[in-house]
């Protein structure tokens, strides 16, 4: 656990190595939360309403917030190990002393952090002027933290299998392409699933992109013991779930791996 | 303009050829940015349901504008791929390649590479627009028109933006965000916005010149507005030009040694 924990925190120390290129990648979460903002002021004038689906305005925008914050910090290792499958790199991994889908994880996990941390900051400080107020609770952040490391955690798993995916397919871009876009749909980026209609609602909860960014956004304006717990249970089920398969897809894949000398 | 107009055919010619050699992984990367866009309307789908109208935008309309956004993107990457990548072009020393040979360097550089995911744009545009916009088809062939305009702004955005690389150090980063800010925006309904941001996305981050206007064109037909769109393309076309021929007097080649099939 030791050799994995120093390869997070190596990479994380790596992502902040350039500060003035690390800043710059808060530019985009300030932007979409810009629009959001505006586009939810909108909706929300339109309606006339104090209260749509159980959202505040000032909840909405701060849902939206840390959903962006979280999307915006996940895993693009699927690049890497995409293209170390086609090269024939991968080869080399073989023979080191570690699991290379540990070290994966790792390896992403450890990109991830420092961003987080930006994705936050840089959503704050432009949500905060238009809301002038902080829609959460001490639980509530608790909850959150322990939700967006999760989510991330499901986030990398999932971004390692589209990786492994360069096993049996010669392009594994548009399979992410698809996740990020169910990740924004029915994960709940773009609104929270509370306001789908019921029969979408139903479906999603039981998905698992949902508990990558609706569970820790919610939890983070409106906290709720079972909803925490219940959301914990399900990051952990399909943690389970996602690492048996990657194993046997790692295996399956060792198998099918041709190196060429060199 | 023939030769260009040779140039251009040649290299698009070429650049599909060789994307579809790799046959399954030309449909892979088309097909998955289709479903990709058509994924990305859910979130239009839920608010129209509970909102049936916001601010004078509903959801025919903002298929339109998604599909003028998505075949201009796909018209201007397809053809002219290496338009997102002119500023990487420049650091890593490869337009070495285009000084030395006849056609006019600009012209080649953005031609020479197809971006295969921006046919799937183009694609699933179209699709959207002709299957989610009543009496689409009758407007078929002013939607192609406004889109191939938009391509151009696009183009002449992609290339003035990429350009700044000449001038200002390691702004690689910088280009891709104004790129970013330029397909995000052009995607929402400009009236959201307040007056000083809705000015910025008519002038300098011209999303609504790619977006909004033309779909307004579409619904309601205006020779200003029309003259306008026209106009701004001619416009960002020249500056882009300007910039980057200028910018060429600054460049000092990388003395990179490729060898090119």
């Amino acid at each position: 656990m030791r050799k994995y924990l120093a390869v997070l925190w190596t990479d994380a120390r790596q992502q902040t190595a350039y500060r003035g290129e690390f800043l710059l990648r808060g530019v985009m979460i300030a932007m979409f939360m810009f629009i959001f903002v505006w586009l939810w002021r909108s909706l929300y004038a339109i309606g006339g309403q104090a209260e749509i689906s159980g959202f505040r305005l000032s909840q909405v925008i701060w849902y939206l917030a840390m959903a962006e914050t979280v999307i915006l910090s996940g895993s693009r290792i699927f690049e890497e190990i995409s293209a170390a499958v086609k090269s024939g790199d991968l080869a080399y991994t073989l023979v080191r002393p570690y699991s290379y889908l540990g070290f994966e994880m790792a390896h992403s996990l450890g990109g991830s952090l420092p961003r987080v941390a930006l994705n936050f900051v840089m959503a704050t400080a432009v949500v905060l002027p238009f809301v002038q107020c902080v829609e959460t609770t001490v639980p509530g952040a608790l909850g959150f933290l322990v939700l967006a490391a999760g989510g991330l955690v499901l986030d990398a798993a999932i971004a390692v299998l589209i990786g492994l995916g360069a096993f049996f397919i010669e392009e594994v871009q548009p399979l992410h392409w698809v996740y990020s876009k169910l990740l924004m749909s029915v994960g709940g980026m773009f609104l929270p699933l509370d306001m789908f209609p019921p029969w979408l609602q139903k479906i999603s909860n039981w998905l698992p992109f949902g508990l990558i960014i609706y569970a820790p956004a919610r939890t983070f304006v409106a906290f709720e013991a079972g909803f925490f717990l219940r959301a914990l249970a399900g990051q952990a089920l399909y943690l389970l779930a996602l690492a048996g398969v990657l194993w046997s897809v790692w295996r399956w894949g060792r198998r099918r791996l041709v190196t060429h000398g060199g | 303009m023939r030769k260009a107009a040779t140039l251009i055919a040649g290299y698009l010619k070429h650049n599909l050829m060789s994307a579809i050699e790799y046959r399954s992984a030309f449909l892979l990367q088309v097909f998955g940015m289709a479903l990709n866009n058509v994924i990305y309307l859910f979130f239009w789908w839920v608010l129209f349901a509970r909102w049936p109208d916001i601010r004078g935008w509903t959801m025919p309309m903002v298929a339109t504008v998604f599909g003028l956004v998505a075949v201009a993107f796909g018209v201007a990457n397809g053809v002219f791929g290496n338009c997102l990548r002119i500023a990487s072009v420049v650091v890593s020393g490869d337009l070495d390649y285009y000084l030395a040979l006849p056609a006019d360097p600009l012209l080649h550089v953005l031609v020479s590479r197809t971006y295969v995911s921006a046919w799937g744009d183009l694609i699933s545009g179209l699709g959207i627009y002709l299957l989610l916009v009543p009496g689409s088809m009758a407007r078929l062939p002013l939607f192609v028109l406004y889109a191939g305009i938009g391509a151009l702004i696009f183009l002449g955005f992609a290339v003035a933006v990429g350009s700044l690389v000449f001038f200002v150090d390691q702004s690689q980063d910088i280009a891709a965000y104004l790129y970013n800010a330029l397909i995000s925006f052009s995607l929402y309904p400009i009236d959201v916005f307040p007056l000083l941001v809705r000015l910025l996305l008519y002038t300098l981050v011209p999303a609504a010149m790619i977006g909004t206007l033309p779909a307004r064109l579409l619904f309601e037909f205006r020779w200003t507005r029309l003259a306008a769109m026209v106009g701004f393309a001619a416009l960002i076309l020249l500056v882009a030009r300007v910039l980057f021929l200028r910018g060429l007097r600054r460049y000092e080649s990388g003395n990179r040694v490729t060898v090119r099939g």
